[in-house]
Parts: structure tokens; C-alpha cells; sequence
């Protein structure tokens, strides 16, 4: 499988791919120059052709939604909004069949502690990143999803090892969003490509 | 009341300032120049302007965001998403309660899933915008203002629209949109929205539909009718009579 990942100088896309270059063709881009010595693009994740470029061929992409160092959060917004869609919008023109979206667990921190959180319970984002941010990530998602355009699977990720995430990510792939919905009978309300699920614990 | 509009020199911004301007002052930005004339202090602001649109707001009570940029694919997100963020802290900033937010119908129903098929289509359902650019990009600014009002003593209601009509200008035959309403009847909700007690509005983020009353039932105004006291004119009956 040829995979895409982003956010190419944060240490989880670096384990990822370090982790998934064992049985994948990895490339990896971010919004800035990286150092790697992987197979790298940089793509500002713009609304031009290069993001085409930058998705064609590519099986699956693992969206990590991370902002840039010293980034503010007006530009981290833009990032997780715009960016986001401008990154889907390609994905889904080049063909590529599925996306898998980390987001966070602190979404749920808002629940009482105690509480089994559920996937599908209510998001609860701050207003601030980094749920903000991961919120809207997971919205503008969403909504590619719902159009039946790309299989989106969401790992909300808590307090986890790269082990913990990694495997997750390996289970995410071995069984993409819109498999698992073909997989549900209609009587479940399997026709959307969109799934959840939360990794490790809650802070 | 000191009221901040957004986005004011656009094509419903004349009729809104107008209408507030008896009982308001008015302080209208845009990113571009108002073709006429209108009443109250001008500012050229870009709605993405974090730190412009938080200087614009000092001393302000309300704010009315009216800008809109729907089909570029760098400018709808700054205006639509990070303008909304940029109002809320704003808001949060200089301690302003009371925000009225805009957009098309479809921030909430796509039209891909609703408009066709449907009737009595009202406001209060899970936001499902589909990808379209300027639906979608309105839908997320609606939601950064949610988010905010959970976390802030902050009330901001959504006024959707359609389809504006000049009344003098319509034409027999003529098609129109699943709702309509026209120029001046739409500046009228303005007035409502800052003149309610925000006590009296069921929560902190409410979103109405704002449009004239019409026979076939797609959409509901009820909701507008009965909370804010909108009355529809019947100045658009033509386009079906």
C-alpha cells in the first residue's frame, strides 16, 4: 500500500512512518521543509494541482493535523479547516481510498472522569487548540464522508505509546472506514464511510 | 446600542445599516469601499484579521457579521471559518454578549440531502453541509461560534438566507428559490435580533431561517415568526400568484 502522511516533523508521523515502512511504500509532506531521509514533498496544502499531485497514486493517508512550531492559532485553524479540505478535496478527485484522520481524546476530557466515554457521544472541543483544532479537522471530514467520496476513520488518540498507535493505525488500515460500512447491514445505518474509535485513555 | 457589522458594504449590508442607523450607531467594516454612502463610522477591515477585528470591536455592544466570500478557495475559509473565529474572540475580548452571525441555508441542510426530498425543513437539525465550498465553510464557522458559546457568556444567533428579491424588480414567470425574501424585509430581523432580551432566546447559539412566507412548505420560517416576532412582508407573492 502507498501511503501519505502529514505533518512530517512531528515525532508521532515520524514514528508512524518508521513503524509502516515495514510493509508500505511511505511518503510524507508537511506545510514547511523537513529533513528526512524518506521519500518527502513538501505541499502547503494549497487549493492549486500540486495537492493533486501530491495524493495521486497514494492508497491512504494518515491526516495528523499537527501545527507547525510557533504556529498561532488563527494559522493552526486555517491549517485544520482549509487545509484539511483543500488535502480531502484532492484525495477524493485522485482516487485515493481512504484517510485515516488522528485526532484527540481530550475532545471527551469535558465528561465527568469515570464516565465510558463512547465514540459516539458528543465531541466537547475548547477554544483553544488542540481540541479546537482536531474538532474541526474531524468536521470538515466528516462531510466528505457523509457525500460517500472517501472512507474516513477517526483515531482519537488519549494517553498511548507510538506502540499502542501504531498497531491502531494497522488495524485502521487492514480495515478501512468504508469496508467496515459495507460490512454493517442498512438496517444499521451502514452507509456511511465514517467511523471512530478512541485509543489509549482519557488525561 | 454600539453595533459593530462586518462585512457591511456587501449587498445586504445598505439595507441593514439602514435599518439599524435610527437607533444604533454603527461602526461598518468591509474589505472593500461601500459603493453609496452609508450612515456611521467606515473602517476597511479584512475579516481574517485577527487583531483588526478585535481593535474594531472596542466599545461595541453587538456585533452583526454579514461578510461573505463564497466561491475562492482561500478567502471563503478566511472569511467564513477564521472570520467567525476572529468575531468570537473579539466578542470574548471586549466582553460583548450579543452576536448575529449569517449565512445560506444550507450551512445546516445541504441541499443534496434535504432541499430536494424534503418539507418542513426547519433550522434546528444536525448541521450537514455536505462539501460545497461556501455552505461548508459557513457551517464551520457556525460551529466555532457553537463551541465558543459553551464556553462564553456569548448569544449568537444565525440568520439564514436564500434568496434576495428587489420586490419592483421581479418579474412574471420568473424562477426563484425554495425561499425568498426580499432586501428590506431581511434588514428587519436585524432590529429583532438586537432588540431581544437574550434571556428570552432558548439558548446561547440559535439559528433561524429568515425568509417570506410561501405556500409550498419546503422550509419553515416558524421558528423566526414565533421567537424573534418576524413578521413576513408579502411583498414577493408575485413570483407565484
Amino acid at each position: 500500500m502507498r501511503i501519505l502522511i502529514t505533518s512530517a516533523g512531528h515525532d508521532r508521523s515520524t514514528a508512524l512512518a518508521d513503524h509502516l515502512a515495514q510493509n508500505h511504500e511511505i511518503r510524507l509532506t508537511e506545510r514547511t521543509h523537513v529533513e528526512t531521509e524518506r521519500e518527502f514533498a513538501f505541499s502547503a496544502l494549497g487549493h492549486d494541482s500540486s495537492t493533486n499531485l501530491l495524493t495521486r497514486g497514494i492508497d491512504a493517508i494518515i491526516h495528523a493535523v499537527e501545527p507547525l512550531p510557533g504556529e498561532d492559532v488563527s494559522s493552526q485553524l486555517d491549517a485544520a479547516t482549509r487545509c484539511t479540505y483543500n488535502l480531502l478535496m484532492a484525495a477524493a478527485e485522485e482516487g485515493v481510498q481512504q484517510v485515516i484522520l488522528l485526532s484527540t481524546l481530550e475532545l471527551m476530557a469535558g465528561y465527568p472522569p469515570g464516565y465510558r466515554v463512547a465514540e459516539t457521544w458528543r465531541p466537547l472541543p475548547s477554544t483553544e487548540p488542540p481540541t479546537l483544532t482536531k474538532h474541526m479537522a474531524e468536521q470538515v471530514s466528516r462531510e466528505f464522508a457523509r457525500e460517500g467520496s472517501l472512507g474516513v476513520t477517526v483515531l482519537r488518540l488519549g494517553e498511548a505509546s507510538y506502540k499502542t498507535i501504531a498497531v491502531a493505525v494497522d488495524e485502521a488500515l487492514a480495515e478501512p472506514a468504508s469496508l467496515a460500512a459495507k460490512h454493517r447491514s442498512r438496517e444499521e445505518g451502514g452507509a456511511e464511510a465514517w467511523s471512530i474509535t478512541h485509543i489509549g485513555e482519557r488525561a | 446600542m454600539n453595533v459593530l457589522i462586518l462585512g457591511g458594504a456587501g449587498m445586504l449590508g445598505p439595507y441593514v445599516a439602514r435599518e439599524l442607523a435610527p437607533a444604533h450607531n454603527l461602526r461598518i467594516t468591509d474589505i472593500k469601499p461601500p459603493e453609496e454612502d452609508l450612515p456611521g463610522e467606515f473602517l476597511h477591515l479584512d475579516a481574517a484579521d485577527l487583531d483588526g477585528v478585535v481593535a474594531a470591536a472596542a466599545d461595541m455592544d453587538a456585533i452583526v457579521n454579514l461578510s461573505v466570500l463564497r466561491r475562492h478557495r482561500q478567502t471563503a475559509w478566511d472569511v467564513s471559518t477564521r472570520g467567525c473565529y476572529n468575531m468570537m474572540q473579539a466578542a470574548v475580548t471586549h466582553g460583548i454578549r450579543r452576536v448575529i452571525n449569517t449565512g445560506p441555508h444550507y450551512t445546516v441542510a445541504g441541499r443534496h440531502i434535504t432541499e430536494i426530498h424534503d418539507f418542513d425543513i426547519v433550522p434546528d437539525i444536525p448541521p450537514q453541509p455536505g462539501t460545497n465550498l461556501y455552505a461548508l465553510t459557513k457551517a464551520m464557522g457556525l460551529e466555532i461560534c457553537r463551541v465558543f458559546t459553551q464556553h462564553h457568556d456569548i448569544s449568537v444567533q444565525h440568520y439564514l438566507f436564500y434568496n434576495f428579491k428587489n420586490p419592483a424588480a421581479i418579474q412574471p414567470g420568473e424562477r426563484y428559490a425554495p425561499y425568498v425574501i426580499s432586501w428590506e424585509n431581511s434588514a428587519e430581523v436585524f432590529t429583532l435580533g438586537l432588540d431581544i432580551d437574550l434571556d428570552a432566546l432558548p439558548s446561547r447559539h440559535e439559528v433561524f431561517y429568515v425568509f417570506a412566507d410561501m405556500p409550498h412548505g419546503k422550509f419553515s420560517n416558524e421558528k423566526t415568526k414565533r421567537i424573534l416576532g418576524f413578521k413576513p412582508r408579502q411583498d414577493v407573492e408575485i413570483l407565484w400568484k
